[in-house]
């Protein structure tokens, strides 16, 4: 296997850089004119970056732990949107000057009257929670360097010590993932509406970064491919792609389902709270919308074989993934925070900003090393990949 | 006649040959899988669409079933829920469906390859159910004939061929 280099077009470039000033001007701007909302679409933008950057890292676990060997010569692509962890760990921890606009618990005139935010404020309080964002995001960039760095070792040593070490890595990233994420998801949107609670959130929130995540992937691999990249991509990998898509939204929509369902049975409340907020028209609509884009559209679309396997049918699907996630999150934070279901220039703006800066970082991070792993044992496996 | 073969590679150069000079090939024993041998053999087949038509016709059965139950013939009022309580008719029709696609799909298959229990079993060579490979191949086609097919398999590494 010959070694290839990924040399971002500078078009390109210019591109995400013209993306990224979009995105700071209309920060700018909203931030002046309506904070809150503007610290809204901070959290949802970040979320939903940093969700695809853990989505992929696990990604790349999941490849080592179950040692699968279609997928060695596109690991180079997850690890790339791995590289965004530390770029949101800086956003995340700007977010704690915009807690009062976004978290009712950060209040203290609530914080004196309401019973149920006093019993959980010696979890719920800004300083706790800093320190969280700080574990957890050391851990996160801690592990995805550390797997990145045996990657590139491996690129030039070759041998099979570095494979045993990056799998080894990968068990302790997916333990420490699971615990990390699912508190992370908790703090992070289900204390917008501190009164709820869900023992399904996190999972359900950890799915689909999952599936997004995948998802994203996938489109980076067919992007390279039509730019004369990667060239033994064959219908095969994209099958297999497909297989992660198709059984995440299945999952997806396992998860929103049981969570709803029982909520929905059980008619408690405290528990029917969430569902209630969202049950007039503009949040309704996007509740089935979000059912639509991110289940029965993968599911009935990717089920066939021939579109299972033809990027024709692909892309258009994880082009509605990605929209279903803004969906999700919009739907959870909205009501939470803005309360009416604003969205205009400024909700454009801030996504096409972070798509921007987040496209940069994989570029970049594509460019810093071989493009496929060369030395990987599995790599002439995954070449010849054919089912 | 029957060609028995050691291994996979052997097999598979004689399943070519075999097919390249016009004969009918009858059917190909082997241990696992090949995927050679699957695509070479052009067998398609349209069981996962019926599976699908069975999924949906289930699907609407069971919640029409449920429907009609629950709403239309006998009505009852649990903790002023409506009648018909859609969310959770869902997953009695998740596992049903699953159930009767499993079943139909099996009885399809077993009526289309006219399998039943208790059928004796048809088997080309006994070793075929062991470690070798066998291809059977039909004698009634007009390009068969023996001695040259019989010499093309010897010479693509068939052990033995009747």
């Amino acid at each position: 296997m010959t070694e290839e280099r990924f040399v971002a077009p500078k078009n390109l470039k210019y591109f995400t850089y013209a993306l990224i000033t979009i995105g700071v001007i209309s920060f700018a701007i909203g931030f002046f004119t309506d904070p809150q909302r503007t610290w809204a679409n901070y959290l949802l933008n970040n979320f939903y970056f940093v969700s695809l950057a853990i989505g992929a890292a696990f990604f790349i676990s999941i490849q080592y732990i179950a040692q699968a060997g279609w997928s060695a010569a596109f690991k180079r692509i997850p690890e790339a949107m791995a590289a965004y962890i530390p770029f949101a760990a800086v956003f995340f921890l700007i977010l704690l000057i915009g807690v009062h606009s976004l978290y009712e618990w950060s209040h203290q005139e609530t914080l004196a009257t309401d019973r149920l935010i006093q019993h959980k404020a010696p979890f719920l309080n800004t300083p706790f929670l800093a320190v969280r964002l700080v574990i957890f995001f050391s851990l996160w960039i801690l592990l995805t360097k550390l797997m990145r760095q045996t990657s590139l070792k491996e690129d030039i040593e070759g041998g099979l010590a570095h494979f045993h070490r990056s799998e080894k890595l990968s068990k302790i990233f997916i333990f420490i993932v699971a615990v990390s994420f699912s508190v992370f998801a908790i703090d992070m949107l289900m204390s917008l509406e501190v009164h709820w609670f869900s023992t399904l959130f996190a999972a359900k929130t950890f799915i689909s970064a999952f599936l997004h995540g995948s998802a994203i992937i996938t489109l980076i691999v067919i992007l390279l491919h039509r730019n004369g990249h990667l060239n033994m991509l064959n219908r095969s990998h994209l099958h297999d792609f497909t297989r992660y898509m198709f059984m995440l939204a299945i999952v997806w929509g396992y998860f929103t389902f049981a969570q709803f369902m029982l909520i929905w049975y059980g008619n408690i409340p405290e528990e029917t709270a969430f569902y209630v907020h969202r049950w007039h028209s503009p949040y309704q609509f996007l509740f089935y919308a979000s059912i639509v884009l991110n289940w029965l559209i993968p599911f009935l679309l990717l089920m066939p074989r021939k579109t299972s396997r033809s990027k024709l049918a692909m892309i258009p699907v994880i082009v509605l993934l990605m929209i279903g996630y803004y969906i999700e999150l919009y739907y959870e934070i909205w009501p939470a925070t803005v309360h009416d279901a604003k969205f205009g220039l400024l909700e454009i703006g801030t996504f096409l900003g972070y798509a921007g800066l987040f496209s940069l970082v994989v570029i970049n991070y594509l460019g810093k090393a071989n493009l496929v792993p060369v030395k990987h044992p599995y790599l002439e496996e995954s070449m010849q990949h054919h089912f | 006649m029957t060609g028995v073969f050691d291994n996979e590679f052997d097999l598979v150069k004689a399943f070519e040959k075999v097919k390249a000079s016009g004969v009918q090939i009858e059917e190909v024993y082997t241990p696992y899988p090949i995927h050679e041998i699957l695509e070479g053999m052009g067998k398609k087949t349209r069981i996962t669409h019926a599976a699908f038509f069975y999924g949906l016709f289930g699907a609407l059965a069971v919640l029409g079933g449920m429907y009609y139950a629950a709403v239309i013939s006998w009505p009852l009022n649990f903790g002023g829920k409506p009648f018909n309580t859609f969310p959770s008719f869902l997953v009695v029709t998740i596992v049903a469906t699953i159930l009767i696609i499993t079943l139909a799909t099996l009885f399809t298959f077993s009526a289309r390859a006219q399998i039943f229990p208790g059928k004796a079993a048809k088997i080309a060579d006994p070793r075929a159910t062991d470690n070798k490979f066998v291809i059977v191949i039909n004698s009634e086609t007009p390009e068969f004939e023996a001695t040259s097919l019989e010499k093309l398999l010897k010479e693509n590494g068939a052990s033995e061929v009747y």
